[in-house]
């Protein structure tokens, strides 16, 4: 009964071609470690959080600097939760490379959009938990965007702040998202994911035959295992030697010199410096998104994206990460240019 | 936790702020800007662009905002983008001649008109 359950996430044999590390470089397999790893650290920072406005403050202190290990902790928490969105980003790039979207992994790529939407709201919802001047801030221009919206922006930013500005409601909403509803629902899209991967016969492999099969144990197992290890490593020395920011406590009534919106929205903050705000925060990422909707049906008898589709996708990446790049490092106070070095 | 939003912040007396001046009323979160004909404005600390909290910068007189750098003139108008448009205000009441301030619902308007202005003598 129990073995019966995992068969239907996981395979008994799979194709040699299939465990080899450049077909998937191992990005889906980061992914799930990391969140698995970031319920884990969650989970254990909530015992010491307290979602309350300066209390979250004091609380976060406390735990940077007097909780046995909680400075580790909380590093680990912090990158794991940006390193696994710039993991389950190249994670969508591989795939779309491989042209592993059509049917019959149709369901695989709408629940990985998903699993997406959630890393990023996981994140965003993140962010303010510290309630120190960045997270303030970043959050007030982040949501502020919303209202740009025409007809439901108001709303919507209503709606998501508890109010009309950043205050211990939209501390509550925010926490009560990150701490509850989100892990749930990872549990289940990410089981959905698996289950849609299995359903389609495992990861596209061209060319496969048959004849020549590997067991998954110990086979992809021990691959796996491997790799996890690898990852494993890698985020704790990196939590080890950079500390997870913690500026002074957050003041509505005095904004830093530089403000800036949390990394993975910086590109539209840049968008809406350069153009009108209802393209740059309305059109632009609903194009984008329609077309990732759409992709499964755009090139539906291909082994591999048309030149066309590529020439799309490609031009909304390379935009999005010179926008990133421009924001995250080329702009200080006032977002005036300015080079890092 | 969050403060419960007091409708009416008590600003002070009128004869506290006198014509060409703008004073930061911290309770309302936003200025009280007396033009030179006497006329008063209750002026948001909101930067209309994105939210940031606007100083009053009193050697040049006008708003500066940090973030990206939008400016405003003591009516709120903007002078400098991006700034999409004038910042929001709220309305004013006199009661025994200390100037009440109704933080519960923020006006949004695209510029400044003298409509806007609130004049204490007519009632007080
Ligand atoms: C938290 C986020 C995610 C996790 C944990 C996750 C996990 C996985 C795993 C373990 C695999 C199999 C191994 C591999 O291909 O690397 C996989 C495959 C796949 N993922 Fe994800 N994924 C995530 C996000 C996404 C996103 C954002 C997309 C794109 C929209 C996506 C679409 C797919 C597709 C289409 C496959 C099948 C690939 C094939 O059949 O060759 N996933 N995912
Ligand atoms: C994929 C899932 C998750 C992601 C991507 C994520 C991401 C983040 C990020 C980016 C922060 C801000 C950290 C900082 O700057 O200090 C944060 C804070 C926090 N998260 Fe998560 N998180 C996830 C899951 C969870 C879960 C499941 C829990 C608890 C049940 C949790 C509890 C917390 C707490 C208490 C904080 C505040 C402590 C702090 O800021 O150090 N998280 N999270
Ligand atoms: S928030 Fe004031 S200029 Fe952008």
């Amino acid at each position: 009964m129990y073995k019966n359950f995992f068969f239907h996430l996981r395979p008994r044999k799979v194709p040699a071609r299939a465990v080899r590390f450049t077909l998937t470089w191992g990005l889906g397999g980061a992914a799930t470690l990391m969140v698995v790893l970031q319920l884990l650290t969650g989970l254990l920072l909530n015992f010491a959080y307290e979602p309350f406005p300066v209390h979250s403050y004091l609380s976060v202190q406390h735990i940077q600097t007097e909780l046995f290990l909680g400075r580790l902790i909380r590093n680990l928490h912090h990158w794991t939760g940006h390193f696994l969105l710039v993991v389950a980003c190249l994670h969508l790039l591989r795939v779309f490379f491989s042209g592993a979207y059509v049917t019959p992994r149709r369901g695989t790529w709408y629940s990985g959009l998903v699993l997406l939407l959630l890393v990023l709201t996981a994140n965003f919802t993140g962010y303010l938990l510290p309630w120190d001047q960045l997270a303030f801030w970043a959050i007030t221009i982040a949501s502020s965007m919303l209202a740009y919206i025409p007809v439901v922006g108001d709303l919507l930013q209503n709606l998501i702040l508890g109010g009309t500005e950043v205050n211990g409601a939209t501390l509550h909403i925010f926490h009560s998202f990150h701490t509850t509803l989100l892990p749930l629902a990872f549990l289940f899209f990410m089981s959905y994911h698996f289950w849609c991967i299995r359903k389609a016969g495992g990861v596209k492999v061209d060319g496969a035959d048959r004849q020549n099969m590997l067991p998954v144990v110990p086979e992809l197992l021990v691959r796996e295992l491997a790799f996890a290890a690898v990852v494993s490593c890698f985020l704790l020395l990196f939590a080890m030697f950079f500390d997870a920011p913690l500026t002074g406590m957050a003041n509505p009534s005095l904004t830093p010199e530089t403000v800036k919106a949390p990394w993975y929205f910086l590109w539209l903050q840049e968008l809406l410096l350069h153009m009108q705000p209802v393209l740059a925060l309305c059109l632009l990422p609903l194009a984008f998104s329609i077309f990732l909707l759409l992709l499964p049906f755009l090139s539906q008898k291909r082994e591999k994206p048309s030149l066309f589709v590529q020439v799309i996708f490609i031009s909304f990446f390379l935009v999005i990460i010179t926008l990133t790049i421009t924001g995250v490092w080329f702009r200080g106070a006032g977002m005036k240019l300015l080079l890092p070095w | 936790m969050n403060t419960p939003q007091r409708l009416f912040v008590d600003a002070g007396q009128l004869s506290d702020f006198g014509p060409g001046t703008v004073t930061l009323i911290h309770e309302a979160n936003c200025y009280l800007s007396r033009l030179d004909d006497g006329g008063l404005l209750a002026i948001s600390r909101k930067c209309t662009h994105l939210g940031c909290a606007v100083p009053w910068v009193v050697e040049r007189g006008r708003f500066e905002c940090p973030c990206h750098a939008s400016i405003f003139d003591s009516t709120g108008n903007v002078i400098q983008s991006p700034a999409p448009r004038a910042l929001d205000i709220y309305l004013i009441t006199l009661t025994h001649n200390r100037i009440m301030i109704d933080t519960s619902k923020t006006v949004k308007r695209s510029v400044y008109v003298a409509e806007q202005l609130f004049y204490p003598q007519e009632l007080g």
